[in-house]
């Protein structure tokens, strides 16, 4: 069977039930519009597959947002009730911008000296099913930081939703095993679908283009910021912001988190990891007199320039990529209505690039 | 460290602590013999903490030359320090490490090395300090300045005519309030680097420093008008540390973590960032 395969609407239920995870997040429509969800806590929802990416991020499903990492007593650590023991799963319905984040957070904890053995888990027992955007969500704005709104890679299957029907592209020997299960429901695509395809991803392509008006993240604009650093000019979306943390708690790349630990059951003790945000103020407090403790960031306004500078200037020095995919989630969540497209576009100006 | 724990980088092992030492007031030096030596760089930390409360950063004492026997000297401050401190022999710490890269021990060969702590700063520095007296052969000359609030406060006291009887080594300190009977320097640690560069050749040398963020601040500038370049000086830069392995975000100045690139800086990588004082 080649790559690329189609699949009527029927076909591609099938597939889907083909996916034999025993946990599968998906892109599902809720009533106030796509989320990301666990699908058999929701098993009456209906897959969000042509409209716009889910306001949620999937970040939930690869590093919850608490988590037990290590369980210990007097005696020593308990490796047996530390381990995490991971079911096959499946994320349905991911966006291209999606398999970027999961990109850069594969640099964090896959990478380097210490590699986060959770996170490690999930990846390996996932499967990775992709679809084009053929809705663009009215913040998306992936073209301006190098990407597209389809998936060229990354994944094990990606789909692109057609007029009448599906195409289904086969990343991985994974994403093959699945289509081979439903080999009687597939056809070869026609020239036809496949010209369909090029124009539905060139038309999300116009689309996004159109509300990012010009936007661009180069090497220019990470220079740019670095020559910023410390000026009240980085800093001016403090203004607005209310510290409420939303915007790092939405964000598919944003992974900070806390250790703590505390009692257990009976004579033994936890380690909890749970989410954290550099925008809070108690981030990086340190020991000292109480209501004196230092923070190298006391400032708002330092915390949401270190914001700005980590994703579009730092990440690229740490990682070699952005820490930002433009999946605009941040811009729905912000209490503030902080539009982060346009702190960008004011920072460089329009049509620097 | 176990196989086990390696695997998992949160995972703690137990430590029992062998003994502890009253240092001074507020400083206490928690003693452990490991049942499995772990080998550390001078000036790599370790994550020690109270069970089921929790763990702070720590820059071992002791001697990377004897990494079955390892030392944690801790100023009691917060939660995680108080508890440390009502802690005795035979009681049991979480301990994980060690972290971050170490002193860069290896650029020293021939040079002038000058090490300037304050409070409870020294006690990371001692880890440096130790090493430099196994090597005093190929070192040109070790310069140690010390400061502390008052003369109760001075941390190692014992030790100190140990290290400035060693060939080459010379030691001076200073407190900022003298009581009656005090008879040596007096002032905040940087007015005893006043004589810095006719005791070193400046241009041959490295500087290491620990201490309070606002003392390292003084240091550098100190450092910094006496000639020093911002590649021969390294500052401990210990904030707020979670994993200690680079993934928790919560260490970073610019692109660096402090916990993976740190914690002791060059000046010359970290001074074009904001907020690094
Ligand atoms: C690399 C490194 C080495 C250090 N070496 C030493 C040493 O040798 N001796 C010594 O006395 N102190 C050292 N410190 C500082 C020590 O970690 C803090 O004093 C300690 O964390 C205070 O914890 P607490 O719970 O008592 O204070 P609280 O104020 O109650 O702190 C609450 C929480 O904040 C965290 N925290 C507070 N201050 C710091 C800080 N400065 N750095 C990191 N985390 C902090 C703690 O982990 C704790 O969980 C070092 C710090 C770092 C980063
Ligand atoms: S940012 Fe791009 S890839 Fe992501 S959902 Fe929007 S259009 Fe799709
Ligand atoms: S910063 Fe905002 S637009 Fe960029 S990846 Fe995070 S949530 Fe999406
Ligand atoms: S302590 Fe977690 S990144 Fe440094």
């Amino acid at each position: 069977m080649s790559k690329m395969l189609f699949l009527s609407e029927d076909g591609l239920v099938r597939l889907l039930e083909a996916v034999k995870a025993s946990e599968v997040y998906a892109a599902v429509r809720r009533e106030r519009g796509p989320e990301y969800c666990h699908l058999q806590k929701v098993p009456e929802a209906e897959l969000a597959l042509r409209e716009p990416r889910p306001s949620s991020s999937l970040k939930a499903f690869l590093q919850p947002a608490k988590e037990r990492v290590a369980v210990y007593t007097n005696e020593g650590f308990d490796v047996e009730a530390s381990r995490l023991v991971c079911e096959d799963r499946a994320l349905v319905g991911l966006r291209a911008c999606d398999l970027v984040a999961i990109a850069y957070l594969d640099k964090v904890f896959r990478e380097g000296d210490f590699k986060d053995p959770f996170y490690e888990a999930r990846r390996e027992s996932e499967l990775l099913v992709s679809v084009d955007c053929v809705a663009v969500h009215e913040n998306c704005f992936c073209t301006a930081v190098g990407g597209r709104p389809f998936a060229e890679s990354g994944f094990d299957l990606n789909i692109t939703p057609l007029e009448s029907g599906y195409l289904v592209e086969v990343g991985t020997e994974r994403g093959r095993e699945v289509v081979d299960r439903v080999a009687d429901a597939a056809a070869e695509p026609t020239d036809e679908q496949l010209a369909e395809r090029n124009a539905a991803r060139q038309k999300s392509i116009d689309q996004v283009e159109k509300q990012t008006r010009g936007l661009r993240v180069t090497d220019k604009v990470q220079e740019l910021l670095l020559a910023k650093q410390g000026t009240d000019e980085l800093s001016e979306m403090a203004a607005r912001c209310v510290e409420c943390a939303a915007c790092t708690f939405i964000c598919p790349t944003c992974h900070c988190f806390h250790l703590y630990d505390q009692v257990g059951g009976e004579e033994n003790f936890e380690r909890i990891r749970t989410w954290d945000s550099c925008i809070l103020g108690g981030y990086s407090r340190m020991a000292g007199p109480a209501g004196a403790k230092p923070t190298p960031r006391p400032s708002l306004r330092s915390r949401c320039a270190n914001r700005l500078l980590h994703k579009y200037a730092f990440s690229p020095q740490q990682y070699g990529m952005l820490g930002c995919t433009g999946c605009g989630r941040c811009i729905e969540a912000c209490c503030g209505e902080i539009d982060i497209r346009e702190v960008l576009r004011e920072l460089i100006g329009d049509t620097s690039g | 460290m176990t196989q086990a724990a390696e695997a998992n980088p949160y995972a703690p092992q137990v430590a029992r602590l062998s003994r502890v030492i009253d240092e001074t007031p507020t400083i206490k030096t928690f003693c452990f013999d490991l049942e499995q030596p772990m080998e550390f760089r001078a000036g790599q930390f370790v994550q020690l903490g109270v069970p089921g409360l929790g763990e702070a950063p720590f820059t071992p004492s002791s001697s990377p030359l004897e990494p079955g026997h390892l030392e944690v000297t801790v100023l009691r401050t917060g939660g995680v320090t108080e508890r440390l401190h009502r802690m005795g022999e035979g009681d049991v710490c979480t301990l994980r490490g060690p972290y971050g890269k170490g002193y860069p021990v290896e650029k020293l060969e021939g040079k002038d090395v000058v090490v300037v702590g304050g409070g409870v700063g020294l006690a990371p520095l001692r880890a440096l300090i130790h090493v430099l007296l196994s090597m005093t052969d190929r070192l040109n000359k070790v310069v140690i300045k010390n400061g502390a609030r008052e003369s109760a406060e001075l941390l190692f006291r014992r030790q100190y005519d140990e290290w400035a009887a060693h060939d080459k080594v010379s030691f001076e300190m200073t407190i900022d309030a003298p009581e009656p009977g005090w008879a040596g320097h007096v002032g905040v640690v940087t007015t005893v680097l006043e004589d810095l560069p006719n005791e070193v050749n400046v241009p041959n040398s490295y500087a290491f420093s620990c201490g309070p963020e606002i003392m390292l601040r003084f240091v550098t500038f100190a450092l910094l008008e006496k000639g020093f370049q911002p590649e021969q000086i390294y500052l401990s830069m210990n904030r707020r540390m979670s994993c200690g392995i680079g993934k928790c975000g919560r260490c970073n100045i610019g692109p660096y973590y402090l916990c993976k690139d740190g914690p002791d800086m060059c000046y010359a990588q970290i001074k074009d960032y904001p907020n690094v004082f």
